[in-house]
């Protein structure tokens, strides 16, 4: 049975999903850091699914949408990475109030991961970091969404030269602030770098998108997700739902 | 949620709390007018309750300051409501939407809905309001629309499925194929995969007819309703409908042959816009689009 409730200041709500574990003492918190933009939307389902089979185990698990996010409150427009991170935090302290679980493990999807890492500068609970394709460096990754919003409109034989110009200053067909920008250039691979190995997996289901972090251990695991389509459907194989469970289980 | 002019709550109901949603209502402190009529918004395909890039979300918000309360739901089989074992797509909708009346009646009374459906949410609102008299209003994006004979339909149809029968094959595969089997030759494909395209092929059918779409007579029929309960219908037509079933201004109208169709209809031609509303610059417009039309109902029983 899961739990859907709202979070933080009053402004701006934080929409979260807990699932209770269902068997053992419960003490250890799983938190579901999701991917951004419309990476999240293919995603969602995988997520929900991979929350129910890891608190079928003993996991208490915390799902969260980030602000201006799924349910979350406000646009993303009016948020930067700094809101993201924060997120990330106060969904940890909000779970282990609910949960009284003392261990926390993360698991972080894509731009999820740099959020995440980050986010373990001030998080001594955390005791393991999951990161599934993790995104290596936040410029490049808006650089990317930036050219697929390019490509986008220039496939829309239809839009009005208006339309594209106003188009043409969206992210993966969002508008984002400047701050967030900023904020995604100061993530790059010196996050990771930051947080401690040994609570550090990285699963990767393309070989070509490995990013490789000294002292973590590292897994690839077929089949690949496509995440640059605008338009799929991610699930977890069960090969890769197993090895995240095992990630999360290991000492 | 002080200082805002709705109220938001997560909620799990139904038998067992199986249903997922979100009811957005304004708040009465800030919100002078509260419209009576509810806007039930219904799963767009597999896209859970926040519909795609956020719009149901944007959409709730935003009709609150302007009266009106929203249920964006998940139903049965999608987003956080676990599958209804056992019963047809049609019969587990069906389900669902009892328990989103028998819900809304405990929490609102007795209120009129307006039911907001995309592509495939769309068919579930037409083949809903047929058999409920508190359905008043529909907002349809991509509502399926067969043809009326219109020479360009004929045309483009002649065209793909006579000179053009390998891009209708690509067409079916890719309603047919998960992605990931996509690129993998017509003859390498499992077999059950290859039976489906091949009795798809061999009974000529359109790609569109592989949504489960209401037929035309219940498509007409809910037209019908909704104009016997002096209610409104918007309909949306973007680039998706351009390019397969919708070729010309005002061919919903002319297919359900409805009397005094342009008094309760707004019928909207848009090939600019992308079937998901991928781009702000289209959701905003959609979301100003849906907010007018809205405000005819400000007042309205």
């Amino acid at each position: 049975m899961q739990e859907a409730f709202f979070f933080g200041e009053s402004k701006h709500r934080v929409f979260a999903h807990y699932h209770p574990a269902a068997r053992g003492d419960g003490q250890i918190l799983t938190v579901i850091c999701p991917p951004l933009f419309f990476e999240y939307m293919h995603v969602h389902s995988a997520l929900r699914n991979l929350a129910i089979r890891l608190s079928e185990g003993d996991q208490n698990v915390l799902r969260l949408d980030y602000r201006g996010t799924g349910d979350s409150f406000g646009d993303i427009e009016e948020f930067g990475v700094s809101d993201w991170v924060d997120d990330i935090k106060l969904a940890v302290q909000e779970g282990r109030k609910i949960s009284g679980s003392d261990d926390v493990h993360l698991i972080a999807v894509r731009a999820g991961a740099l959020l995440a890492a980050r986010s373990m500068e001030a998080l001594d609970c955390v005791r393991r970091l999951v990161l599934w394709d993790p995104v290596a460096d936040g410029a490049t990754y808006l650089q990317e969404l930036r050219d697929l919003q390019a490509r986008c409109i220039e496939q829309h034989f239809y839009m009005s030269g208006a339309d594209r110009v106003e188009a043409s200053r969206e992210c993966a067909g969002h508008l984002v602030s400047n701050r967030m920008i900023e904020g995604f250039a100061t993530l790059d691979t010196n996050v990771y770098a930051s947080v401690q190995k040994d609570k550090l997996h990285v699963i990767c289901t393309r070989k070509a998108n490995e990013l490789h972090l000294d002292g973590a251990s590292h897994f690839v695991v077929p089949p690949a997700c496509d995440w640059s389509a605008i338009e799929t459907r991610i699930t977890i194989h069960p090969v890769m739902s197993e090895l995240l469970k095992a990630c999360l289980a290991s000492s | 949620m002080s200082g805002l002019v709705l109220t938001e709550e997560p909620l799990q109901f139904g038998e067992g709390g199986r249903l997922s949603g979100v009811l957005t209502q304004p708040d009465s402190t800030s919100v002078k007018v509260r419209n009576p009529q509810v806007f039930v918004f219904l799963n767009a395909g597999l896209m859970h309750r926040v519909g795609p890039s956020r719009l149901h979300v944007r959409l709730a918000r935003e009709l609150a300051p302007l009266g009106f309360s929203s249920l964006r739901v998940d139903l049965a089989g999608t987003g956080d409501s676990p599958r209804r074992v056992g019963l047809t797509n049609r019969q587990s909708v069906a389900a669902d939407f009892a328990e989103i009346k028998k819900f809304l009646d405990l929490r609102l009374g007795d209120v009129p809905l307006i039911l907001f459906g995309l592509c495939s949410g769309a068919d579930n609102a037409v083949r809903l309001t047929v058999g409920e008299q508190r359905v008043i209003g529909l907002v349809l994006l991509d509502p399926y629309c067969s043809s009326n004979g219109h020479i360009v339909e004929k045309a483009r149809a002649t065209y793909f499925r006579w000179l053009k029968p390998f891009q209708h094959i690509v067409a079916l595969k890719k309603r047919l194929v998960p992605r990931a089997l996509r690129d993998v030759p017509y003859h390498e494909l499992p077999r059950t995969v290859f039976l489906t395209i091949r009795e798809a092929v061999e009974n000529r059918l359109e790609p569109e007819t592989l949504r489960d779409v209401p037929t035309q007579d219940q498509l007409r029929a809910a037209f019908l309703k909704i104009r016997e309960r002096k209610g409104r219908i918007l309909s949306v037509f973007t680039l998706v409908a351009f390019q397969t079933y919708y070729d010309q201004a005002g061919q919903l109208g002319r297919v359900v042959k409805v009397d005094g169709y342009d008094e309760f209809c707004t019928e909207v031609f848009w090939p600019e816009a992308t079937h998901t509303y991928l781009l702000e610059v289209h959701r905003r417009r959609i979301i100003e689009e849906v907010k007018t039309w809205a405000v005819g109902y400000s007042g309205a029983k």
